[in-house]
């Protein structure tokens, strides 16, 4: 069952991205946050009202473990807006992401922060990554890993 | 499914509607060929224009339909194993799949609809799209099996505005709506250019077996429907036992008239009102029948129902 985010939570969640991706307040202004089993996050405009409990109101965005964990599809849907820790990687390591793979790739020259980050190609963002100082460590959930034949 | 099993069920089916079809030799033929692969593309996630040009990339004869604009054809099998579908930018579509939301007036931000058999979600997240993820989408299925694959492409495709729920429609709780889309569990013969889609000869209880549950979930729409409330209902099989006389037993027992299905430069066949012995009611040529060989497409069956 769906409740509604408190204010908190919202705020913190708000500010993560701000201050994460370089997103801006407005992204959030026309949906309502609610909050779900296993601590995710969902967004929707207006939660209906029905007689028996859905399986699932909106979209999934976030979870919220220690840290704010962005999903794949939030990362998809406004990954227009998002302005950094947004990795932009070649074709070679686009499908290797997409099977899963983590990345070795040197981003220390593209000023991204340790922490979760966008994962792009050819301007549109595919996914979320961890990057540890040490390696880009996958976050595609197994049920969206697949092979690419055209790129 | 083998080939010999495969010219033996599209035998059959010739035979069973050779009575029905306008041109037996032309449906004979449409049907034993393959099916292009089809897509939309969905516009929530980056600009139309610039995704079809980089699709076309990929194979150059990519081609609008006459009838959708955002309806393509490709000579590829696997577009699915495109970095577009994997972001959601495309979705693998049959093309009369997308026909149902083409009937309807008046999909836009200020309605809620109901897609009563949503799974996996081709119509709800075209629905969606045309919406511009506003509104409401209440996405229902019956088997917890198939809602998998149908949160897997809205998420997939990032629709915003749709709530799923796991629910046998024929004993859905009241819920206002504006439009209900009720794409029925059927036997399916209008896929039967694919393969592997019909897994066995279907016998006459199969048809008579779908009818009643098509009939069911109609029933219950037509229940909870006010006036003016459109429903659309549709099946990708031939057989009037699962289309026109289902849609005969919804007008006979409740009031709802027809409207006439017209999508501009798709043909489309008018529904039958005798079949094995049985007449229906005159309203049911405003049913569409869609023929393979009119529009080189699957078999497709789709009825504009309005509650008065």
């Amino acid at each position: 069952m769906l409740k509604l985010l408190d204010k908190d939570k919202t705020a913190l969640l708000i500010e993560y991205c701000v201050e994460r991706f370089g997103m801006s307040k407005e992204v959030f202004e026309e949906y309502q946050l609610y909050e779900g089993s296993k601590n995710k996050i969902y967004m929707i405009k207006e939660l209906i009202n029905l007689r028996f409990i859905p399986e699932s109101s909106g979209l999934c965005i976030f979870r919220f473990d220690k840290t704010p964990k962005p999903t794949t599809n939030f990362l998809q849907l406004f990954g227009s807006k998002i302005k950094i820790n947004v990795l932009d990687i070649s074709k070679a390591n686009l499908i290797e992401y997409c099977k899963g793979h983590d990345l070795e790739i040197n981003v220390k020259k593209n000023n991204i922060e340790p922490g979760f980050i966008a994962i792009r190609y050819k301007k549109s963002v595919v996914g979320c990554a961890h990057w540890n100082k040490k390696i880009v460590k996958n976050q595609l959930p197994k049920s969206k890993r697949c092979k690419i034949n055209y790129s | 499914m083998n080939a010999e099993k495969q010219t033996t069920l599209q035998k059959k089916i010739v035979e069973r509607y050779a009575n029905i079809v306008d041109n037996v030799q032309s449906f004979d033929e449409a049907i034993n060929r393959p099916l292009k692969q089809s897509f939309r593309i969905n516009s929530l996630k980056g600009d139309s224009e610039k995704i079809l040009s980089n699709l076309r990339k990929y194979d150059e004869t990519i081609e609008c339909t006459d009838w959708y604009n955002n309806g393509f054809t490709t000579k590829l099998e696997n577009l699915g194993s495109s970095i577009e579908h994997f972001t959601g930018q495309i979705y693998i579509q049959e093309l009369t799949s997308m026909m149902p939301a083409l009937v309807t007036p008046d999909i836009n931000e200020s309605k809620r609809v109901i897609d009563c058999c949503a799974a996996p979600g081709s119509k709800t997240t075209q629905i969606a799209e045309m919406m511009q993820n506003k509104g409401e989408i209440i996405a229902n299925d019956n088997k917890h099996s198939r809602l998998k694959s149908l949160r897997g492409n809205l998420d997939r495709l990032g629709i915003t505005n749709t709530t799923v729920t796991l629910r046998d429609f024929r004993s859905f709780p009241n819920t206002e709506a504006d439009i209900y889309f009720v794409d029925a569990p059927c036997s399916s013969e209008g896929t039967i250019r694919k393969k592997n889609t019909i897994r066995r000869n279907l016998k006459e209880n199969d048809y008579n077996r779908f009818s009643r549950t098509q009939k069911g979930i109609l029933e219950r729409t037509c229940e909870m429907a006010k006036k003016g409330d459109q429903i659309i209902y549709s099946t990708c099989t031939f057989a009037p036992e699962e289309n026109e006389k289902v849609v005969n037993s919804i007008l006979q027992n409740h009031s709802v008239k027809l409207k006439n299905v017209n999508i501009k430069n798709l043909t489309i066949g008018k529904g039958i009102t005798h079949w094995k012995g049985e007449t229906y009611d005159k309203e049911i040529e405003k049913c569409g029948r869609i023929w393979p060989h009119h529009n080189d497409t699957d078999g497709f069956f789709i009825t504009r129902i309005e509650k008065c």
